[in-house]
C-alpha cells in the first residue's frame, strides 16, 4: 500500500488558541530554607527570622516567601520562642 | 537524662558582683540536683525588644545542661520567687552545638 496522496498535517503553533492554554514556562521557587547549604532556623538567629516578619511585627505567609510547609511551622516555633525573650516585638507600631 | 537549652535576663539595675552571684547560684541549683553543665554563653547587655517590668534592658545568659526534670523543675521554683530575674525559657534540645552563637560575646 502506497499512499500517494499524504500530506503531512502540522499543528499551527502561533494559533489564536495558545492563549487559553497554559504556559509552559512555569515560575518555580525553591524555598530558601530546605536544601543544602540552608541556614539553620533558630530562635537566636535573629537576622534571618527579621526576613520573615513584617514591620508590624507579623509572620509573612509561605505565599510570599516561598518557604515549604514543613520549615514554615519550624519558622513559626522559633520566633514565638525569641518573642517571649524580648529579642523580637510582639508587635511594632 | 535529657539536654536542656536554658537562656534567662537578668535586671538592668545589678552590680558586676551581683550578677555573678545570681549566675553561681543558678549553675549551683543545677548540679545540686544531679545536672551536668555542657555549655556556658554570655550574650551581655542588650536592649529588649518591648519593656519588661519597666526595664528598656538587660542582661542575657545561656546555659547548655543535661539533668533530669527535678534540676529544671527547681531552676524554675528558683527564678520564679526572685526579683531580679525578668524572664526565662528552658526546653529540650538533642544535641549541643560546637560553635557559639551570634549572639554571644567574644
Amino acid at each position: 500500500m502506497i499512499r500517494k496522496n499524504f500530506k503531512k498535517t502540522k499543528k499551527k503553533k502561533n494559533s489564536n488558541l495558545m492563549l487559553f492554554q497554559k504556559p509552559v514556562i512555569k515560575f518555580k521557587r525553591e524555598c530558601p530554607l530546605s536544601g543544602k547549604n540552608a541556614p539553620m532556623v533558630n530562635y537566636k538567629n535573629i537576622k534571618l527570622l527579621q526576613k520573615y516578619i513584617s514591620e508590624t511585627g507579623k509572620m509573612l505567609p509561605s505565599r510570599i516567601t516561598s518557604v515549604s510547609y514543613s520549615k514554615q511551622k519550624e519558622l513559626s516555633s522559633e520566633i514565638k520562642k525569641a518573642r517571649i525573650l524580648a529579642l523580637l516585638p510582639f508587635t511594632n507600631d | 537524662m535529657n539536654t536542656y537549652e536554658h537562656t534567662y535576663i537578668l535586671s538592668q539595675n545589678l552590680n558586676q558582683k551581683d550578677l555573678k552571684d545570681i549566675r553561681t547560684k543558678i549553675e549551683n541549683i543545677i548540679e545540686k540536683n544531679q545536672g551536668k553543665i555542657q555549655k556556658v554563653e554570655d550574650w551581655g547587655l542588650r536592649n529588649l525588644a518591648y519593656p519588661i517590668k519597666k526595664f528598656k534592658k538587660g542582661y542575657y545568659s545561656n546555659i547548655f545542661f543535661s539533668g533530669t526534670v527535678n534540676a529544671v523543675f527547681e531552676l524554675e521554683k528558683f527564678e520564679r520567687i526572685d526579683e531580679n530575674v525578668l524572664r526565662f525559657l528552658t526546653f529540650k534540645v538533642k544535641e549541643v552545638p560546637k560553635e557559639n552563637s551570634e549572639l554571644c560575646l567574644k
